[in-house]
């Protein structure tokens, strides 16, 4: 494959979407990137969706379904804020916080599907019901808030956003590119068995996948408890919303990934979707429409996606 | 000698297994029993309360078992059954019929799991996403017809109208009813036997010439009437109907299957049966919770643990060497 | 082998399990006998509550559960989180299997369901913080079983909305963004605060919404725009931006972000859950008002200049709603002359400085002393309607710190 088409291929979504996007405002009289609070919105969104993409993909990938993550992005920022709130820690250290309780409860629930070796859906079901039950304990219901902290809710600008998905980025793209952790990562994707066969060691490489999956929501949590400055507390599998917006970026991330390079590629996918997400913004669209429209999309491309030889030999016997 | 030892704790060991969600939901009911003394509670009205709690689970898990047989999941049931209910409630408030109310709930929740199914198997695309993408087009649909209504944030029927259905008969004499043609169609019709192959191994089932997608429409169609059917029971048993009708139903439904032993893979270890133990099962489990008086977080945290043990023994024979996915 | 080893293991632990739990002590009280309250029998409660982990909800749980139970002999049971009609039923045919013999509800998908359901089982209902409708109460006033309604009236919610608005308007400020919460789902509750809002911008800029400017026609105009709705310039006032919902999600925050940081925008106002929405997108030379409950960081947030307006329901507002279930439970009713169920009304309290803030929150969480003592509440058991109607209806803060003394 060329390079030209190489770049054509990664960079083809993203900057049809920006024309879409740009294109549909202007009809309405609005500009998309109007003001820098536009810009704001739009970096948080990339990175919030980024993070989520980045952390269901490693798991997904290998075929586990992960129902947990939103649970580990709440306990983990439940953790790192009270902690924050009461010792008057800074951003940079919440942050580090948030990293490391996501890991350590991202590696506790691979540590349990490694053990019990009962489904990943399964195991993901149970985790979620018990960190949302954990959170709700230690917090007692209300939750925590830092609203006061103007030092924690100014860590929300775009320079930040972008360090975080930078770092977020180059960090998936070493381990899974780059290290042998990744090539074992890689063989067991693509072969189970052969691999354990040969001697690559499945459950050490499940846990940390968890572990690296928990890491990355703890820096959404962090993201998004930084964003409104309070964490409200779920039950009953309220935490699972968020994995639901990975879906889109990470089909449109595949596709990239022929390319390129797929975590280039969710990032790619995540820059689109928070393209659509600042159109609802600007346009002020309600939520039914929004739903309504983001279901359209996601299947509207997975339609393309798996059917595109077909969609290729319509054009060519026109 | 041997070899025929083996093979009789092998037998044996298979016939625990199959059993051990059931053994499951009798100490769960022995807990519930002995509780239930402790506190003193009422315990035939709990009975029947247990019924009603666990009819419309039961109903929708059991056409879900026809989705999950063939390694597929489906997460917009609750949804579907929210938009079915919300139907049926607008034909019977136009035609005062019960019977419209049911035909328009079938119908409703037969076809959105058919154009779901239809969408999958005509464009290829992976079954779970494209329940993923009707879950976000039906929460939109709920908003909409409710607005559409005209009444505020709800669609009501009056509660005199279904009074004579709300029964524990009427609601066993459906669950059994539909239980019936579920198993006869899982076990004796070579639907459930095509189905159990897929799940098992699909590329070997479409050699053979099966027809995925055939079957998977057909799936798809049971787990409708099912849906349909908890639709109905949920106008029967609550009357007034809003956006959040149904909303746990299916993370319930999931749930549920799972602790009755089904195989969330699916294929031949499926039993249609799975349901019934795991909603009861789970109901049981939330009224041990409700007796205990536990807040909300720690009773949350206890399920979590129970759920797991439940599953783990259910599923100990089936593991390899190899991690499951 | 190992297999039935592991289903014994699984046994004992759950035996242990529920012997640990199920062997706790009901509490037999520990408040001294009144005048005509049974102390010594332990009377269950069921408590239905749709909403489960927000402050003001929390607050309502903790005097009763911190307070009212260690104050009498009563054990509250309470219901999980509520989000339907069917799982309100469920929940009251637990109470009901449970021996309560009274249910007190926060849950309103389907109040006359409740109610039926109750009445049919002879177990006493009542509603806190909520009414019925009229031809509800029409409907119901006679029933034996059902003790009544104390809460905030649609039209105290429209007036929480209307004075909230009309603080600001008579400081001068004309540039409003406006947070309608749950007002796109239909709630009554957020739809009439936004409407008092809405009107009080007539009013003050003599123009009017879409052509309404009364509290009538505002709410037939909310309902006509299906409760979608969109800035507007309202004579000399401006309704610059509006956001109603609970999307939590990028798309959402993003509107919170811009409608707040506006540049002309210069007072904020949300319906409900102001401080965790518009809070942190508050600029410094804004002013933020909410209907909220009072909390530890509602107060810090009023300290910091964050919050400057909050007007809430005091926890132990729903202790008169008790005492009226524990009297009917114990065969004391308390009814109208005309032998009816109790409709009253009760309010907010109002704070727009720290200084009040601080003190109205002191009272509402202490769990020793707090707004509605057993003291208090006792003089309210098998009391006259009349009596019982001027003890609620004095419900501000300093008429309660009268009722103390």
């Amino acid at each position: 494959m060329t390079k030209g088409k190489r770049l054509a291929g990664t960079i083809i979504i993203p900057v049809l979407v920006l024309i879409i996007t740009n294109v549909i405002c202007m009809s309405r009289g609005v500009t998309m990137f109007e003001n820098s609070l536009n810009w704001l919105t739009f970096a948080r969104a990339v990175a919030n969706v980024s993070l989520v993409t980045f952390a269901l993909s490693i798991n997904l990938n290998s075929g586990r379904f992960d129902f947990s993550v939103g649970s580990i992005a709440l306990l983990s920022s439940v953790f790192s804020a009270t902690l924050a709130v009461n010792h008057e820690l800074s951003p940079v250290v919440m942050l580090a916080l948030s990293l490391l309780f996501g890991m350590l409860l991202g590696l506790a629930s691979g540590l349990v599907y490694v053990t019990v070796k009962l489904p990943p859906m399964i195991v993901s079901l149970a985790v979620a019901l018990f960190y949302e039950g954990m959170a709700y304990h230690f917090t007692k219901g209300h939750g925590v808030s830092f609203i006061n902290n103007r030092e924690l809710l100014d860590f929300a600008s775009i320079p930040n956003y972008l360090i975080i998905i930078a770092v977020a980025l180059i960090f998936m793209i070493i381990v899974f590119d780059h290290t042998t952790f990744g090539y074992e990562y890689k063989a067991l994707q693509s072969g189970q068995k052969v691999s354990v066969n040969i001697g690559i060691n499945e459950k050490k490489n499940a846990v940390i996948c968890y572990a690296i999956a928990g890491l990355l929501m703890g820096a959404q949590g962090f993201v998004s408890s930084t964003t409104t400055g309070s964490i409200q507390m779920a039950l009953n599998f309220g935490s699972i919303g968020p994995m639901f917006m990975a879906f889109l970026p990470m089909f449109i991330g595949g596709y990239i990934g022929r390319f390129s390079n797929d975590k280039l590629g969710y990032l790619l996918g995540a820059v689109s979707t928070s393209l659509i997400s600042l159109l609802y913004v600007r346009l002020d669209v309600n939520s039914s429409v929004q739903q309504v429209v983001s279901a359209l999309l996601l299947v509207g491309f997975l339609i393309f996606l798996n059917n595109e030889n077909r969609i290729k030999n319509l054009f060519r016997k026109h | 000698m041997d070899n025929e030892k083996i093979i009789r704790r092998e037998k044996i060991k298979n016939i625990i297994f199959q059993v051990a969600p059931v053994v499951g939901l009798i100490i769960m009911f022995a807990l519930f029993m002995i509780l239930a003394v402790i506190k003193d509670i009422n315990i035939p009205y709990s009975m029947k309360n247990i019924l009603n709690q666990s009819v419309i689970v039961v109903v929708v898990a059991t056409g879900a078992i026809f989705i999950y047989t063939l390694g597929s999941f489906d997460i917009s049931l609750g949804a579907n059954m929210c938009v079915s209910a919300l139907i049926g409630a607008m034909a019977y408030n136009r035609t005062n019929s019960l019977l419209a109310m049911l035909a328009f709930c079938l119908g409703t929740a037969v076809l959105i799991s058919s154009v779901c199914s239809i969408l999958a198997s005509v464009f290829n695309l992976p079954v779970f996403v494209t329940t993923i993408a009707m879950l976000s087009m039906l929460n939109a649909g709920v908003l909409m017809l409710i607005g559409a209504n005209g009444t505020g944030d709800i669609v009501q029927v009056p509660a005199a109208a279904v009074s004579a259905i709300n029964t524990t008969w009427f609601k066993l004499l459906v669950l059994v009813a539909y239980l019936a043609i579920s198993i006869f169609v899982f076990n004796f019709l070579k639907l459930g036997r095509q189905e159990k192959f897929v799940g098992g191994n699909p590329e070997c089932a479409r050699l053979t010439g099966l027809n995925n997608s055939r079957l998977a429409i057909l799936g798809f169609i049971m787990a409708g009437i099912g849906v349909g059917l908890g639709a109905f029971l949920t106008i029967t048993y609550a009357p007034t109907l809003s956006r959040n009708t149904a909303s746990s139903v299916g993370m319930d439904v999931i749930i549920s299957i799972v602790f009755g032993g089904m195989p969330v893979s699916g294929g031949s270890r499926s039993k249609i049966y799975s349901a019934v133990v795991g909603a009861l099962s789970m109901t049981l489990l939330s009224q041990i919770m409700l007796m205990l008086n536990l807040n909300s977080g720690i009773s949350q945290m206890v399920k979590a643990i129970i759920f797991i043990l439940v599953v783990y023994i259910s599923m100990s024979d089936n593991r390899k060497n190899i991690l499951p996915r | 082998m190992k297999s039935m080893k592991k289903v014994l293991v699984l046994m004992l632990s759950l035996l242990l399990v529920v012997g640990m739990f199920g062997c706790s002590k009901d509490n037999d009280g520990s408040g001294k006998s009144t005048d005509g309250i049974d102390d010594s029998t332990n009377v269950k409660i069921g408590v239905l509550v749709a909403d489960a982990t927000g402050a003001e909800a929390l607050a309502f749980r903790s005097y009763y559960e911190n307070y009212i139970q260690k104050q009498y002999n009563v054990t509250f049971m309470y219901s999980d989180e509520l989000a339907d009609a069917a799982a309100e039923a469920s929940a009251i045919d637990n109470f009901i299997a449970n021996n309560c013999k009274a249910i007190i509800s926060f849950a309103s998908a389907d109040r006359p369901a409740q109610i039926r359901k109750c009445a049919e089982n002879k177990v006493y209902y009542a509603v806190a913080t909520g009414t019925l409708s009229d031809e509800e109460y029409k409907e119901f006033k006679d029933n034996e079983y059902y003790v009544g309604a104390i809460g905030p009236d649609l039209y105290t919610e429209y007036l929480a909305g209307y004075n909230m608005a009309k603080y600001y308007l008579d400081q001068g400020k004309t540039k409003f963004a406006v947070f309608g919460g749950a007002t796109p789902y239909y709630v009554d509750m957020h739809i009439y605060r936004t409407a008092g809002i809405l009107v009080a911008l007539c009013e003050a800029g003599g123009g009017n919404y879409n052509g309404a400017s009364d509290m009538g026609s505002m709410i037939g105009t909310i309902y006509g725009m299906n409760c979608q709705l969109t800035p507007a310039v309202i004579g000399s006032v401006e309704l610059v931006s509006y956001i109603g919902g609970y999307d939590f999600d990028d798309a959402w925050f993003g509107k919170l972000a811009e409608a707040a940081n506006n540049p002309s925008v210069e007072v904020l106002l949300a319906v409900g859950s102001g401080l965790d929405t518009f809070a942190a997108f508050k600029k410094p030379n804004q002013f933020l008002g909410t209907v909220d409950a009072y909390t530890a960081d509602a107060v810090k947030a009023m300290e910091a200049g964050t919050l400057n307006y909050l007007a809430g329901k005091f926890s132990a507002s729903i202790g008169p709603i008790f005492m009226a279930t524990l009297s009917a439970v114990q065969g004391k009713p308390i009814r109208t002359a005309n032998g009816e169920a109790l409709a009253l009304s009760q309010g907010y309290w109002v704070a727009t400085s720290a200084d009040e803030a601080k003190n109205f929150y002191a009272v509402d969480s202490s769990t020793t002393d707090p707004a509605y003592t057993r003291a208090m509440l006792d003089t309210l058991f098998g009391a006259s309607y009349d009596d019982f109607a001027k003890f609620v209806g004095a419900f501000s803060f300093e008429e309660i710190q009268n009722l103390k003394k």
